[in-house]
């Protein structure tokens, strides 16, 4: 029986350079349409609260905008969905079905972290801030 | 209501025996189950699975969601089968919505689901590589299963979970860059699959743990109901993808891999052969993608209430036959029912007969064999409303009555 040459890819292998990526130094390489992190812009959004009832893992919740902040005037109920990063599976489908388009999406995807995170900041810096 | 839930099982141990509980922890692939192998000296002499360690209510959860949520769950019902999943979903409610998806659409769903066969055959056998202790293989078969994990990124948007299935057709499309890489990506990917394959064929300590380790027969493949690669493996020819033509099946050849040996090697070979096979299925569906039209259907704009009826898919998953059985009322955006049975389900219940007899380190290598996915298949739950009577659910039973 001939035996295959596992020795000759082993010995190969030595010389290639290490295919395992040492991941929180080094970032993984992803696509830029694949699915990352993402958040409404609340110059669009109309708060209607149909992402949240669309989420299959229960992630967004319909908050209200703080003070201090530009509402648009089509957000009536002032309120925008804050999502809990932690629970998303990152499906899309609030993008996907969102009436007014307002979600942006990013392929950002190294979310592990300390803190609780959330799209707060993120939506929040969409709006601009009202002096005093 | 008194509800009255008494379940005795009935286990006839044999004398003169050890038992050795194999698992919860990590029989052979990193998922719990237990296999109660009471052996003789090294033989053993009878095998008791017992299931339940990863139970998560899936059905029930399906039920509470409405029909377009449900897409995401039944997409997470298990990890390595999730398009498969979604889509058997997502067609039994097209048949009752009865909508067609166009022909890129359909072209498109095979796509995902063939390069989700490819990475599942390739990460079964290198953990058959690492159960037989050959963990160099392991790593080389898992450093390759990246570039189709890169192919199907690049397709879905996701390495692992897809989401890609939606009423009426698929969640994104492609374009001709996309289509060149994906196509660059299986063309590197097919010479090493074939070196794999070659590997598993010559190489001597692979032969000496997996040749005649498991045998089963064809009677008793068909006598059990076991479903897929393993049923193939012992010369049944059983495959949905053949006999039932969905999606673009009809239109994309390919053949059905059979082989008549029937033991655990000849079930690799089937993965493999099936790994090449669909390779070439890919292949041909990149360069002969339809233009007919976007398959992408407006999310916002898909009914929200199915009408009343019930509807039966069945699609087949890398284990083999997955069945999806939804019923709805008609009147609420929730499924009244919705019954997922998985190929797992019966190829590790049914098939307790086929350790009696090896010794109790070949156990590993028979379980990996069957390809299992516990994840996938533990939804039974036995309830009885009868006051004052006892339910016996025997292993027996549960096998159809044949152990």
């Amino acid at each position: 029986m001939k035996r295959p040459k596992l020795v000759e890819l082993v010995l190969q292998n030595l010389l290639r350079k290490p295919a395992t990526i040492q991941y929180p130094r080094e970032k993984t390489p992803v696509e830029e349409d694949s699915r990352g992190i993402q958040y409404a812009d609340l110059t669009k959004c109309t708060g209607c609260t149909l992402c949240a009832l669309e989420c299959p893992a229960d992630a967004i919740k319909m908050t209200p905008i703080p003070q201090g902040y530009e509402i648009p005037a089509k957000n009536p109920k002032k309120i925008y969905p804050l999502i809990d990063y932690l629970k998303c599976v990152f499906c899309y489908r609030c993008v996907k079905i969102c009436p007014v388009n307002a979600f942006i999406v990013t392929s950002k995807y190294d979310i592990a972290g300390p803190i609780q995170i959330n799209s707060e900041e993120y939506s929040l810096s969409t709006v601009k801030k009202v002096s005093g | 209501m008194v509800c009255n839930m008494t379940v005795t099982k009935v286990v006839e141990i044999p004398l003169v025996t050890t038992e050795v509980p194999i698992g919860p922890q990590h029989p052979a692939l990193h998922e719990p189950l237990l296999l109660k192998v009471y052996a003789d000296g090294e033989e053993v002499v009878k095998v008791e699975v017992n299931t339940g360690y990863n139970h998560r209510g899936v059905e029930k959860l399906c039920e509470k969601n409405t029909f377009y949520r449900d897409i995401f769950i039944a997409g997470r019902v298990c990890g390595i089968c999730n398009t498969v999943h979604a889509n058997c979903y997502v067609r039994a409610l097209e048949y009752l919505l009865d909508i067609k998806p166009n022909n890129r659409a359909r072209y498109l769903r095979v796509l995902a689901m063939e390069l989700e066969r490819i990475h599942s055959h390739m990460i079964i056998n290198a953990i058959m590589a690492e159960i037989v202790g050959f963990e160099t293989l392991f790593m080389q078969i898992m450093l390759d299963r990246e570039r189709v994990m890169k192919a199907k990124e690049i397709l879905t948007g996701n390495r692992v979970l897809g989401d890609y299935m939606m009423i009426g057709g698929v969640r994104r499309d492609i374009d001709e860059v996309k289509r060149a890489r994906i196509r660059d990506l299986l063309v590197k990917l097919k010479p090493r699959i074939e070196f794999y394959k070659k590997v598993f064929e010559e190489d001597e300590t692979i032969i000496k743990r997996l040749v005649e380790v498991g045998l089963l027969k064809p009677v008793d493949v068909t006598s059990h109901s076991l479903v897929g690669p393993v049923a193939r493996g012992s010369g049944v020819r059983i495959d949905s993808r053949a006999s039932d033509k969905y999606d673009a099946y009809d239109e994309i050849p390919f053949n059905v891999i059979t082989r008549t040996e029937g033991d655990s090697w000849a079930r690799m070979m089937v993965r493999w052969d099936e790994t090449l096979e669909a390779l070439n299925m890919c292949l041909y569906i990149l360069e002969k993608l339809p233009a007919d039209g976007n398959p992408v259907p407006d999310e916002k704009r898909l009914p929200r209430v199915i009408p009343q009826g019930e509807s039966y898919a069945r699609v087949e998953a890398q284990r083999g036959e997955l069945t999806y059985y939804v019923m709805s009322d008609g009147k609420s955006t929730y499924p009244y029912r919705v019954k997922i049975r998985t190929p797992s389900f019966n190829n590790i219940i049914n098939s307790a007969f086929m350790y009696v007899g090896l010794s109790l380190a070949d156990v590993p290598v028979a379980l990996t064999s069957l390809d299992p996915c516990i994840s996938c298949m533990e939804r039974v739950i036995v309830i009885d409303l009868e006051k004052n009577t006892k339910y016996k659910l025997t292993l027996k039973e549960l096998a159809g009555g044949r152990v």
